[in-house]
């Protein structure tokens, strides 16, 4: 239905963002926790409004901003990753000599783009929301201006994107010059009619797949990865781990999901995919195995996490897919508030060393953390193992069972560095004076939702996964 | 009866440990006294399994079925003769250790028993699951109690042991999950239902290749559990690290999960797999019976001595298990049962031990009985039942799992009867040195006597120890039906496959039966005598 109400949610993200910005200006340095204030207000608006077109299938622009339940779920999922987000940032950016309104601003305007790319079916358009998003994460991996590794991630991450973005353009180049065509409809198409994709298509598609594979992360595209997560602010990093990666994955799926009968050519992808994804499980889990700088740990730990996802999108399992995405917020987030607390007025502490018995100093930080980074390792009863478990049943339903053993036996890898943040939390005597600041009540809030949510999937999803097929339900079927 | 005892019993003791969160750490012996009467209410609870348990019927009792998420995946818990036991065994020994650990855990009090109670359902869960998803979600979640009892609260080389503990067992487990996706998938697409359910798995025929995969991927990751002769190098190290309660329920109670497993799945799934691997894993725990209880010969250690001759006896239980016949395997439930006394009890008496002299080192004792001599009394008899002598739990147990052995395979038996000799040798050698003899060390003379707390503790465990030993018919008996009806399912089906074999690999074995009887009542109309009539 072609209807205004579809732009609704984005225009208020935009709105907000730009009156974030404007009052920036003309606040004090002490009062910018207000800006992120407003800036959560919007987000409940736009959550709203999302809320309000659930299965209403809005579109505006000529279907080309397309509201169905999968971009509303995930635009609903992004406006809790943000909301998340500001609220870690509130005490966090001024106490790290960062204290700039601008986050609020770029952390909306970023928002708006993964609203964009999850929204539309056209190729570019998607291209034009991923450069928004790409823009704003450049400028925010570089908001620590004092500090040096902060703007070498902001530097690299700006070099390394716009190069990836340089080849996504020459891949839509490629595709629009073999299918007349940058909607994802007609190129799947193109795929499964005719005589086969030619060259020039298959060159676009695997073009296009370095693109997303940067921006997602996938190996041997992660090269920026752990200088980024490890120099920019924490919080941003918290961001860059979930919300980029959740959108990039949701174009994949958009794309790949009739991909793989079309023609024999996509077998030629299938596989290429398929060696991306054992890669990025391996190399992901086996380099973070030496890391002693937690933020790094993480970093590596969510460019396993891509490779897990990935074999979903070989599965063809889209509500497996949709619920990882949706556990791994929870408890990434969940994960980095819990850094982020172990925080002080000028001073991080993210050496491994650091934090040596702070689980029985600290107990509710301590507690929450250990139970994140059991969920990441995939324990039961939380979210972690749950969405693990689906995603590696049906691709054992699709006949993926070697991709299954090599998955499981990378988490294996996995389970060893998470224990190992584990082990320095609870059995190393503390050798380092660390002293945190705990007057932190948006954190504390943080990370309480998200233990909520870790074992809210874990144990009783049941509503989320009928939500979850409500908006997977809009996709064509396999 | 409406009320869910099942339920109860898994849970009451996670609802424990959530309480404990809100009681301040610094009341250490009030929450000592709580989490005691948690794990007692549970145990009175779970005697009820007992006393309602329905002797003649095999199908599992208790059963308590709600659907949970969907796609097979349902909460259901129920037992049978085989799991009552266990659960009662583990409801048992957690009063136990959390009276054997009064003392002698004193720093992060709170979450130690915190720890203990998240365990004990963990392990109660795994006993009572009848389907597989709820089955490994335990499986599982029991592997982080018991990695932080045994990082946290462990020796000196702690984190080591525990690493290699959670590591290789989930190594097995993960191995586990494939196989457990892989017959889920086989099930819905022979079926077009999706299941979970043991049951439903039990009817599902497979082709002996794709069964012997999957048997691998189950057998590993109950072999490590047991654990059998190649995987067995986790135990060592994690008993003698582990905390005396930890020892203790690892010991009786943790290890039993790998037989249970066995007994519930790997054996009743794959029957074909079974009888192509059948040589190769009785040949392992041989090795591991034999091996383990030379390895327990030359130990310095106390602990590991006794962790050693686990070994050894989970050797004997296995290979009492592969004897697939009647008395194997009753023996072999009765000896696990028998294994988690007396081990358990070794564990206990070395824990007392240990608080006296902070040393398990046996060159450091010597003359202790003079010291001790209700001790020593103790000890002996927890001694004795683990060498098996007459009169005790042990023999039984011991006699059973040889007798079954011998029906099945006469060298196997002559083999494995060693394992008297050489926990006889062991064990009684040790208890010479640490008890007998002169007194070495200035230290042993300020030994005191157990006090009412540790004879408390060993007093239940000793009665039960004679009444195993005396009347067996109390436990044997309530687990004669479901003993049988294991082995009609493996035997059976063998036979039903054997006429299949050739067919497609995937049949529901209903549809096998029925088959067969279609073709009898052809045989039959064809024959003469339908003629004649």
């Amino acid at each position: 239905m072609n209807n205004l109400a579809a732009l609704y949610p984005l225009l208020i993200i935009v709105a907000g963002a730009l009156l974030v910005l404007l009052l920036e200006v003309f606040i004090r340095k002490e009062n910018k926790n207000y800006l992120g204030f407003l800036s959560i207000l919007f987000l409940v608006g736009c959550g709203f409004f999302c809320g309000h077109s659930w299965s209403k299938d809005y579109s505006y622009f000529n279907r080309v901003l397309y509201l169905d339940n999968l971009a509303l779920f995930f635009a609903l999922l992004f406006c809790v990753a943000v909301a998340f987000i500001i609220l870690l940032s509130l005490k966090y950016i001024s106490s790290q000599d960062a204290n700039y309104g601008e986050i609020y601003a770029l952390l909306l305007l970023a928002l708006s783009g993964m609203m964009i790319m999850t929204s539309s079916s056209d190729l570019l358009v998607i291209f034009l929301g991923l450069e928004v998003l790409s823009i704003s994460c450049y400028a925010l991996a570089g908001l620590k201006r004092k500090d040096e590794k902060s703007g070498e991630a902001a530097l690299k991450y700006f070099l390394l994107g716009s190069f990836a973005s340089a080849f996504l353009v020459l891949g839509l180049a490629f595709l629009y010059g073999a299918c007349q065509s940058l909607e994802i409809p007609v190129i799947i198409d193109y795929f499964r009619s005719g005589p086969g994709a030619g060259l020039l298509a298959l060159l676009g598609v695997a073009l296009v797949l370095v693109g997303f594979g940067f921006k997602i992360a996938l190996v041997p595209f992660h090269m920026w990865t752990p200088d980024v997560y490890e120099g920019a602010p924490t919080p941003v990093t918290a961001f860059f781990s979930v919300g980029p990666k959740a959108a990039g994955f949701t174009v994949l799926l958009r794309v790949f999901l009739n991909f793989w009968q079309a023609s024999s050519d996509a077998n030629l992808i299938f596989w290429v995919l398929w060696v991306i994804s054992v890669l990025t499980m391996t190399i992901g889990n086996l380099v973070a195995l030496r890391q002693t700088n937690v933020k790094r740990i993480l970093a590596y730990s969510s460019i396993a996490h891509a490779g897990y996802i990935l074999v979903a999108i070989l599965a063809r399992d889209n509500s497996s897919l949709v619920f990882y995405l949706t556990a791994y917020l929870f408890m990434n987030i969940g994960a980095f508030a819990a850094v982020i607390g172990l925080s002080k007025k000028g001073k991080e502490y993210l050496e491994l060393e650091d934090f040596a018995g702070i689980g029985f100093k600290y107990p509710w930080i301590g507690a929450t953390f250990a139970v994140f980074l059991l969920s990441l390792a995939g324990f039961p009863p939380t979210a972690g193992f749950l969405a693990k478990f689906y995603v590696f049943s049906a691709a054992v339903r699709a006949n993926l069972v070697p991709l299954v053993i090599i998955g499981v036996l990378a988490s294996l890898v996995s389970v060893f560095y998470y224990l190992r943040i584990i082990v320095y939390m609870y059995m190393r005597e503390s050798s380092r004076e660390v002293d945190i600041d705990v007057e932190n009540p948006a954190l504390f809030l943080v990370l309480f939702l998200c233990l909520y949510g870790v074992l809210q999937l874990g144990i009783f999803p049941g509503n989320i996964l009928a939500l979850i097929k409500q908006a997977v339900s809009s996709l064509p079927l396999p | 009866m409406n009320f869910p005892i099942l339920t109860f019993v898994t849970f009451f003791p996670l609802l424990g440990a959530i309480l404990l969160i809100f009681v301040p750490g610094e009341k250490k012996n009030f929450l000592r006294y709580l989490v005691f009467f948690v794990a007692l209410i549970t145990f009175s609870v779970s005697l009820f399994l007992y006393f309602n348990f329905d002797s003649t019927a095999p199908e599992p009792q208790f059963v308590e079925k709600t659907a949970w998420l969907g796609y097979g995946i349902n909460y259901h818990l129920g037992i049978d003769g085989i799991s009552l036991f266990l659960i009662i065994l583990t409801t048992f020994l957690f009063p136990i250790a959390f009276l054997s650990s009064w003392t002698y855990i004193q720093k992060k009090v709170k979450e130690y028993l915190i720890f203990m109670l998240l365990l004990e359902t963990g392990i109660i869960g795994v006993f009572a699951s009848l389907n597989l998803f709820l089955f490994y979600v335990f499986w599982e979640a029991m592997l982080i109690p018991m990695y932080f009892l045994i990082g946290v609260w462990g020796g000196p080389r702690r984190i080591y042991a525990t690493l290699k503990f959670v590591l290789m067992t989930m190594f097995g487990s993960l191995l586990m999950l494939v196989s457990i996706f892989v017959l889920y998938s086989f099930y819905y697409k022979a079926t077009g239902v999706y299941s979970f359910e043991i049951f439903d798995f039990y009817k599902l025929i497979l082709n002996p290749q794709v069964q012997g995969w999957l048997f691998l991927g189950f057998a590993l990751a109950f072999a490590i559990k047991v654990p059998m002769f190649p995987f067995h190098t986790w135990l060592p190290d994690a008993h003698v690290e582990a905390p005396t309660a930890g020892s203790v329920i690892l010991a009786a109670v943790f290890l039993k999960m790998g037989t249970y497993g066995f007994l519930r799945f790997a054996l009743p799934l794959f029957p074909d797999a079974l009888e192509k691997f059948l040589p190769l894993l009785a040949i392992l725990s041989l090795i591991g019976i034999i091996y383990g209880g030379l390895m327990a010969l030359i130990q310095k250690d106390v602990k590991s001595l006794v962790a050693y001759s686990s070994v050894s006896h989970m050797g004997l239980i296995m290979l009492a298990v592969f004897s697939l016949n009647m008395e194997g395997i009753e023996g072999a439930i009765y000896q696990m049962l028998n294994h988690g006394l007396s081990t358990g009890a070794l564990f206990l008496v070395v824990g007392i031990l240990y608080e006296r002299a902070h040393t398990r080192l046996i060159k450091d004792f010597g003359g202790v009985s003079s010291q001790m001599p209700v001790f020593s009394a103790f000890f002996l008899i927890c001694m004795l039942s683990s060498v098996g002598l007459p009169g005790l739990n042990g023999f039984v147990g011991e006699v059973l799992c040889l007798f079954g052995v011998f029906t099945a395979h006469k060298v196997y038996a002559y083999l494995g009867v060693t394992t008297v000799i050489i926990a006889a040798a062991y064990l009684l050698w040790m208890y010479q040195r640490v008890m007998h003899g002169p007194i070495t060390n200035e230290k042993v003379l300020t030994f005191k006597d157990m006090n009412k707390r540790e004879i408390a503790y060993l007093v239940p465990i000793i009665i039960m120890m004679f009444w195993m030993g005396i009347y067996p018919q109390t436990f044997l008996r309530k687990m004669d039906v479901s003993v049988n009806h294991l082995l009609n399912r493996i035997h059976n089906r063998e036979n039903v496959f054997v006429q299949e074999k050739n067919r497609a690999p995937l049949l529901m074995k209903e549809a096998a039966l029925a088959e067969k009887a279609l073709q009898e009542i052809k045989q039959d109309l064809d024959s003469p005598k339908g003629e004649t009539r």
